[in-house]
């Protein structure tokens, strides 16, 4: 007659050898790499984004006679993806042959910068981004379908100044709010990838107090 | 996670967190990392225990609920499996115990459905149909019915195949 199940369970753990506890080491370094790959891989594919979205809009432009703007948001494509290119040469300098808290930290760092270095630029290409709007409609033949309903008395030789100051007022409020739309932005993007490298660094914070071994 | 902690509170209960990892992982790697996270989770959520069941009941519902969890995402990273089945042929921790009927045993038991591993692993570990109930997130009323079905195809996935 065969075993019962019950039996096979308890026969088989009665052996002094059935469990082998294993060792906790090294608890992150498999998921601090996975976190950082991760980031790189979602990094590369946001610059490729840029640089074809960049040249879609340019070539389209040329199509839609509004190819003032085409040119401006490729020449901001290319700054974003020119000064991007060189933060993310430093990111593949992070060393991951250290300690993954070291790995993560620097890691960490590096984010913290470009974050910084991203919301000082966003603060001059949301203005200019709209500029280029603005200025391909003031360069192609639509000018005349929009001026034409805009009352004689706000032209000042031939300018319209209160249209361009409520240009000037969008672009100082996009200066003042460009950090926080690039950081909206990010969050949309990377945000679970953020969110799950803060879960990491805290809980290594906290292990490295007590429990470095594993930390 | 303090030594201190790990030692009082994980260690003691190492045996039934071994047994649910065993049960969901193919590969040593994959155990010891199912393993790892499962004690990660417990410190991390050992301020959200209430008291109102025993610690043990705490930590097979943890074990329970990180082995799933884990199972799912790797699931959604390879898409290797149409079912919540595994695969039938022998795997790396087919030999994971020194028993051979007790790995007979596991490989049936990783060929069930994920919930039915917790239930038939809660049953062998001699626990109340009302604490399975607890720890699986599933009816009381049924349990008995659902032990008796899982019990069934078991000694068919073992037929023959134990001494």
């Amino acid at each position: 007659m065969e075993k019962s199940i019950e039996t096979i369970w308890k026969e088989g753990f009665l052996e002094a050898d059935a469990l082998v506890v294993p060792k906790l080491n090294n608890l992150y370094t498999q998921k601090s790499m996975h976190i950082v790959e991760k980031f790189k891989r979602m990094f590369q594919t946001n610059l490729r984004a840029i640089v074809i979205g960049g040249v879609v809009i340019l070539g389209a432009s040329f199509v839609v006679g509004i190819p003032v703007m085409g040119i401006m948001v490729f020449l901001i494509a290319g700054a974003i993806v020119l000064v991007n290119r060189t933060l993310q040469k430093r990111l593949m300098e992070i060393e991951p042959n250290v300690s993954s808290y070291e790995y993560v930290k620097s890691f960490d760092h590096w984010l913290k910068e470009q974050i910084d270095v991203n919301a000082r630029m966003a603060r001059f290409y949301y203005p200019f981004f709209f500029l280029s709007m603005v200025l391909g409609f003031w360069f192609s033949d639509y000018l005349p379908l929009v001026t034409r309903h805009l009352p004689s008395i706000y032209f000042v030789n031939g300018i319209p100044v209160f249209w361009l100051l409520g240009v000037f007022i969008i672009m100082g409020i996009l200066y003042a709010v460009g950090g926080r739309l690039y950081k909206w932005d990010l969050q949309i993007v990377y945000g679970r990838v953020l969110k799950k490298l803060d879960e990491i660094l805290s809980d290594m914070e906290k292990l490295r107090v007590s429990y470095p071994e594993i930390a | 996670m303090s030594s201190d902690f790990y030692t009082a509170y994980i260690l003691p209960y190492s045996a039934l967190i071994i047994k649910i990892c065993r049960a969901y992982t193919n590969t040593q790697e994959d155990f010891e990392d199912y393993y790892q996270e499962v004690c990660l989770q417990i410190w991390r959520t050992r301020e959200k225990f209430r008291r109102e069941s025993e610690w043990s009941t705490w930590v097979y519902r943890i074990s329970l609920n990180v082995c799933l969890t884990l199972l799912k995402k790797k699931k959604n990273n390879t898409q290797h499996f149409a079912s919540d089945y595994l695969p039938e042929e022998e795997t790396e921790d087919s030999h994971a115990f020194a028993d051979e009927n007790l790995n007979v045993l596991y490989d049936a038991i990783r060929r069930l459905s994920e919930v039915d591993r917790g239930v038939i692993l809660l049953y062998l570990e001699e626990k109340s149909y009302q604490e399975i109930a607890d720890i699986t997130g599933t009816n009381a009323n049924n349990i008995g019915v659902r032990i008796n079905r899982i019990k069934e195809r078991l000694k068919k996935l073992l037929d023959g195949k134990v001494n």
